[in-house]
Formats: C-alpha cells, sequence, structure tokens
C-alpha cells in the first residue's frame, strides 16, 4: 500500500487536472443555476480554483533568483485573488437584497427587464 | 517511503473530497445546502495550500474565505428567500448547453496540461521565511513588489465596502431626504 501510494506522488499534471476540474464543474454551476446567489457560488469555485493554480505554479515553476531569495509572486497574486473576491461578494449580496426588494425574486431566468 | 505516501493519500483525499462537494454546490436544489457544501470545497482548498507548503495563505483562505465569504454569502441566501425553498431542475437546454462548455473546457486544459512542458517540472525550493516573504513583497516599492497593487486593493476594498452599503440600504431613505429639496 505504501509503495503504491509513494509510486503515485501527485506531479503538476495531477494538480492541474484536479484544478481544471474544480473549474469545470463552476462553469458549469454558472451556466445552469437559476438562483443568482447559485451562480455566485459557482463563480467562487472557479475563483478558488484559480487561486490554488497561482500557487502551484509559483511552487513547480518560478524562476529561484540568485542569491537564494525565492519569488514569492504566486502566493501575492493569491491574497489579491482572494481579496477581489471578498469585494465581488460584498457587491454581490447588496445588488441581490437590492433585487430581491425591487422584484421579489433573484431568479436569473426572469431578470430581463432590459429585454422590454 | 511512508513519508512520501501519506501527503500522497491526503492529496487524494481532498481531491476526491473537493470534487464531490464541489459537484453538489452546482447541483444542489438546497441552496443554503450548497453554500455549507461549497464551506467543505473552499477548507479543502485550505488544505491543498498545506499541501504546497503555504501554511500563511491556507490560514487567509480559512479567515476570508470560509469565516468571511461563505458568511456573507449564507446571508444573501437567507435576506433573498423566494418562496419556492426547492430550485427546480435546470431545463434540458441549459444542462445540455452547460455540460458542453464545461466538458469542452475541461478537455482543452488537458489536452493542454497533459503536454511535455509541465510534465518533467518538479517542486522548486521552499522560500525561507513564507510570511515574512510575502510581507516584503507587498511593501517593496522595487521592480518586483508589489506596493502599488497593495495599495490599490485597499482602495477596492473600500469602494466595495461603501458600494455595498448604498446598494443595499433601503431606497425609501434616499426618497424621503430628497423629498423636500425637490
Amino acid at each position: 500500500m505504501a509503495e503504491f501510494l509513494a509510486g503515485c506522488t501527485p506531479t503538476l499534471t495531477h494538480w492541474l487536472i484536479l484544478t481544471s476540474a474544480l473549474f469545470s464543474i463552476g462553469l458549469y454551476g454558472m451556466l445552469t443555476r437559476r438562483n443568482a446567489v447559485g451562480v455566485l457560488m459557482s463563480l467562487e469555485l472557479c475563483l478558488n480554483a484559480a487561486a490554488v493554480n497561482f500557487v502551484l505554479f509559483n511552487r513547480y515553476l518560478a524562476p529561484t533568483a540568485q542569491g537564494g531569495a525565492e519569488r514569492l509572486d504566486g502566493a501575492v497574486m493569491t491574497i489579491f485573488v482572494i481579496a477581489v473576491a471578498a469585494a465581488e461578494v460584498v457587491v454581490g449580496m447588496a445588488i441581490f437584497v437590492a433585487m430581491y426588494a425591487e422584484r421579489r425574486t433573484v431568479d436569473v431566468t426572469r431578470l430581463d427587464a432590459l429585454k422590454d | 517511503m511512508l513519508a512520501s505516501a501519506i501527503p500522497t493519500l491526503i492529496f487524494y483525499l481532498l481531491a476526491a473530497i473537493s470534487l464531490t462537494l464541489a459537484w453538489s454546490v452546482v447541483t444542489g436544489r438546497r441552496i443554503l445546502r450548497a453554500a455549507v457544501s461549497l464551506m467543505g470545497v473552499l477548507g479543502a482548498s485550505a488544505g491543498l495550500y498545506l499541501l504546497l507548503d503555504s501554511p500563511f495563505l491556507a490560514g487567509v483562505q480559512v479567515l476570508v474565505y470560509v469565516g468571511g465569504i461563505v458568511v456573507l454569502l449564507v446571508f444573501a441566501v437567507m435576506l433573498t428567500r423566494t418562496t419556492e425553498l426547492l430550485e427546480d431542475h435546470p431545463t434540458r437546454l441549459r444542462q445540455i448547453v452547460g455540460s458542453a462548455v464545461a466538458t469542452g473546457f475541461f478537455l482543452l486544459s488537458y489536452f493542454m496540461m497533459t503536454s511535455d512542458v509541465f510534465a518533467s517540472r518538479t517542486l522548486s525550493a521552499l522560500p525561507k521565511n513564507d510570511v515574512a516573504a510575502i510581507g516584503r513583497a507587498l511593501l517593496d516599492t522595487g521592480e518586483h513588489g508589489y506596493a502599488l497593487p497593495f495599495e490599490v486593493v485597499s482602495l477596492l476594498l473600500l469602494a466595495a465596502m461603501i458600494g455595498g452599503i448604498v446598494i443595499a440600504r433601503k431606497p425609501t431613505a434616499l426618497a424621503k431626504s430628497e423629498v423636500p429639496h425637490g
């Protein structure tokens, strides 16, 4: 058992397949969810997968600078992604609450006022 | 042998957990249950950060994502509760389009990722002091510093906070205050 597991140590490809599968699931949710909050949750899945990817590329692909000072661009980018996600959820929640007060629904298939 | 077997086991465990919970986030009919599943996915991602030797990011993930964003989403669910508690299944057309786009994206990225470019890469050396190095990078004004984006993000968070309050407050308060002037 231990020998088998040690033989399948995840490489960069395995990690990337996991994160792209998570991203694809989020994409599916964004296109099929009817509740606007559900769409936002699916978007969070995508953002989270992308944020993991930043750290991943940092750990596997980042050039190690001279003098032993490693670059941490991926980790910094992940922090920015998380901050932007927080800002986006705040504004999204405010929009949904205002929308609900106005139209009594957050069903994205029924929010078609721009078509009229 | 055992030292490399345990992280592998944890990786596949976390992968299985996050994929299962992610699927229940996008297909679950109860939206509140989907929010709880999302919390699980984000927690599993914190575990993935730990596996990638980034304990600081794992902490940020738990604090901001699990503790902040999911709680906000739960509030959004509760404040916009519609009369039909269960969400309908998506129509056949939306299911077909959604799965076609998602599968297409996954296959496209799969074929790019199994190329030789990524296969040969191995883990690079660990940064010596994770948190201190991130802090220095965030406040560095030099060539590879992130001082300007850092300040822009702080402005963005301020704008989001004010914007959230302005959008979500009762519209009557604004109307009443404007009536005497008009």
